[in-house]
């Protein structure tokens, strides 16, 4: 099913509908579906279906020192009114905490048959190590393929010549598609005519406008630092505010103001971009202000977590309550992740499906509004987002990517119903050679902050009531144990191989030879393109000349007979 | 498959099958929308070639034509007399040149004589402001017509004469690399 999702604006006739910028959204977009996909299978076969499997059999670790919240038990007693299984399907808690949904209710069991033993809590680690390593590498090779198409520069764009006479379609039929072509023949050109005028406008400033627009450039610079400023605060508050008050606005506030956020700033960035007449390209600037608000954000919300978690060093004070604080960054991912999905699908039926009723009806109403644009920088940052939530929260929600990938599988099917119903093409042209690059980068810092994450969870103190950790000191601590329950010819072999001596040199070569594999792979392909490029160029430069001299030959004959003809 | 029709003789289908891309089946098929366009005028038997033809006012009501901005130049550029009237040959003769299956060099000749409003074998300038005019339909200010006309003209022009002549403009279409599949009309 996912290996049929047919990624629209392919097809000829509609591809320069809307700009090969969406083209690249859909495809990042129908990548990130596979990447989620692949790695629920991945930790489904090797810590789900094991946990369910050896779920009975197998024993546990005990340990003997009595501690607090040993014991975990967060199943409701009593009874149930019926809104309560809604609100807890809504914030992980309840039924759905302890479930193979959240880390607490993995046990570490481990499993010893005759000749078959299988470590719950190691496949748990290794599994989500290998997880993150995996993603890594899938976006390389996928960044290494677009880089191809950077390197070579891909086709000439704001070719006027070219656009004027092989940018209509003819096979264009019907009304609405002419009347799109017509719109988009007239914003490519005007793109470039717009760029053009505005550096001659450039040129032509006298000093003291330009210092006037530099000045005014600066304060919009702090009004826009002030606001992200106070949008942090304000996500500061709201988690802190969150916890233990019941309500389901509560426990959404951090989602709710992170979204709000994220609405406001970029638009407001938007408007002063306007104000201050940036060309388009700046403001893909400012789209990347926007990344760096909406992932920091989200590293707002993971250190009030944290402070809470270490309860500020207070470990005996009466405020810490959290037995089990995994589960708890579990459910904090979970419901970021579910908010951002219900309010995608909110402003795709209750703010693009009217304007596209409004225009089908009235059409001087849909003059002043305007079509629904779909711009795609702020869609790219949406899923970049959704997806550096769930690598933050796989650790502790296993069965988080199986929810991303039918959230971005519905997205991909809801966002191409919205585009070709709704949406005009893009007044900013975005060139599709550079930007599935870009996508793949900023994607990466994402990647990044997930495993700084990760790597701190792997070193601090997991919780003593649940989850396959109890008992170990840190989570890495289970890898030593089990090894010294290895053979004693195989730990020999492993120290050699993990020894300095041995290791950090391989490691070296390793990522050397990787890079210069992929530099000679991207180098070689663009050899290719610029080689098959050069054969036609050469092809049509050599009959256009001898056309010429022929003309020019045939003149001179013409001019000759005339003259012999005079005398 | 019985020969059942009778529109043509077996020698003309041939003749037509020779000189155009199109198939037997597709021949006929053409005919039938050629009749549809004046069906008081065409007759349904061609055996003995009558000399009909249907005028550019009904040409272009045809739905593959009705939204194409330069509709009045294809056929005109088509028909004989130059007026835009066409016989089926000629008919037959534009849809097999804007088909998937014409070279690219025939798609350039038609392209240069549909592009030369005013005939002289060259695109000067006054051509070049109306295809423009024709392709934005007035949405762009006079200045910024002529804006784009001259720098389309800079760009394309290489003997230097300011305004294209078929050579100019074969090599421009050479380096696009979407011509073939935007000069393409499916019937």
């Amino acid at each position: 099913q996912v290996q049929q999702m047919q990624v629209p604006v392919v097809s000829s006739t509609e591809s320069w509908n809307f700009g090969g910028g969406v083209q690249s959204y859909f495809l990042f977009l129908r990548f990130l579906v596979v990447l989620n996909f692949v790695s629920f299978l991945l930790i489904a076969a090797f810590v789900i279906i094991p946990s369910i499997v050896f779920r009975s059999v197998g024993s546990n670790l005990a340990n003997s020192t009595p501690e607090d919240c040993m014991e975990y038990n967060p199943n409701p007693q009593g009874l149930e009114v019926f809104y309560n299984y809604f609100l807890d399907l809504l914030s992980g808690t309840g039924f759905m905490e302890y479930s193979y949904l959240f880390y607490g209710y993995y046990n570490n069991t481990m499993v010893e048959d005759r000749n078959f033993s299988y470590n719950i809590p190691l496949a748990y680690l290794f599994t989500a190590v290998f997880y993150f390593a995996f993603c890594l590498i899938c976006i390389i090779a996928m960044g290494t393929a677009a880089r191809v198409a950077v390197a070579t520069g891909g086709s000439a764009v704001g070719n006027y010549s070219m656009i004027v006479f092989t940018g209509w379609d003819f096979g264009c039929l019907g009304d609405r598609a002419t009347r799109l072509k017509q719109k988009n023949i007239h914003y490519r050109l005007q793109v470039d005519l717009e760029e053009e005028s505005r550096n001659k406008r450039a040129a032509a400033l006298t000093l003291c406008q330009k210092i006037v627009l530099y000045s005014l450039r600066i304060f919009m610079g702090f009004v826009a630092f002030g606001l992200i400023i106070g949008a942090f605060y304000g996500i500061f508050e709201a988690t802190n505010f969150s916890q233990g008050i019941l309500g389901l606005i509560i426990e959404y506030l951090p989602s709710i103001v992170i979204t709000a956020g994220n609405f406001m700033v970029p638009l407001l960035c938007d408007q002063i971009a306007l104000v201050e007449r940036y060309s388009p390209s700046t403001t893909i600037i400012v789209a990347l202000l926007a990344v760096f608000l909406r992932l920091v954000s989200l590293g707002v919300i993971l250190f009030t977590l944290w402070s809470q978690i270490t309860c500020e060093g207070n470990t005996s004070s009466g405020d810490c309550e959290l037995c089990c604080w995994e589960t708890r960054v579990g459910q904090e991912m979970y419901k970021l992740t579910l908010f951002d999905f219900l309010i995608n699908i909110a402003v795709l039926v209750l703010v693009e499906f009217p304007r596209m009723l409004v225009d089908n009806w009235s059409n001087k109403l849909a003059q002043w509004l305007g079509r629904q644009e779909f711009v795609v920088p702020s869609n790219v940052l949406g899923l970049v987002y959704g997806q550096t939530v769930v690598w933050t929260g796989a650790l502790f929600c296993p069965l988080l990517p199986l929810i991303n990938t039918i959230k971005f599988f519905i997205l991909f099917y809801s966002k191409k119903i919205t585009l070709f119903n709704n949406c005009r093409p893009a007044l900013k042209t975005f060139r599709s050679t550079t930007s599935t690059f870009f996508f793949l980068v900023v994607l990466l810092f994402g990647w990044g902050l997930a495993t700084v994450v990760m790597v701190y969870s792997l070193a601090i103190h997991p919780s003593m009531g649940c989850g396959p950790f109890r008992f170990f000191p840190t989570m890495w601590s289970i890898v030593p144990t089990s090894f010294y329950n290895l053979s004693k010819t195989t730990q020999e072999f492993l120290f050699f191989i993990g020894s300095q001596a041995f290791s950090i040199p391989l490691f070296a070569l390793s990522v050397v030879m990787c890079y210069f594999i992929a530099l000679a792979s991207v180098y070689g392909k663009s050899v290719a393109l610029l080689r098959a490029q050069l054969k036609l160029q050469e092809g049509c430069d050599k009959k256009f000349l001898v056309k010429q001299i022929e003309e020019l030959s045939r003149q001179l004959q013409i001019s000759k007979h005339n003259a012999g003809v005079q005398d | 498959m019985g020969n059942k029709q009778t529109t043509f003789t077996e020698e003309q289908l041939e003749a037509y099958q020779d000189c155009t891309f199109f198939t037997r089946k597709e021949i006929l098929r053409l005919h039938g929308r050629y009749r549809e366009l004046a069906p008081h005028l065409v007759p349904l038997d061609y055996t003995n070639n009558p000399d009909i033809r249907v005028p550019l006012t009904l040409i272009v009501t045809m739905p593959e034509l009705k939204e194409n901005p330069f509709r009045d130049r294809i056929v005109e550029t088509f028909s004989e007399d130059g007026q835009g009237n066409l016989s089926f040959n000629d008919f037959v003769d534009m849809f097999s040149a804007l088909c998937e299956t014409s070279p690219r060099e025939l798609k350039t000749i038609y392209a240069f004589k549909i592009y030369d409003f005013n005939r002289d074998n060259f695109i000067c300038k006054q051509d070049l402001e109306k295809t423009v005019n024709k392709l934005t339909k007035g949405e762009l200010s006079p200045e910024e017509v002529t804006l784009v006309c001259d720098k389309a003209i800079e760009e394309a022009d290489l003997d230097g004469d300011s305004k294209l002549s078929f050579s100019d403009f074969e090599n421009m279409i050479s380096k696009a690399p979407d011509f073939l599949s935007n000069f393409h009309v499916r019937i």
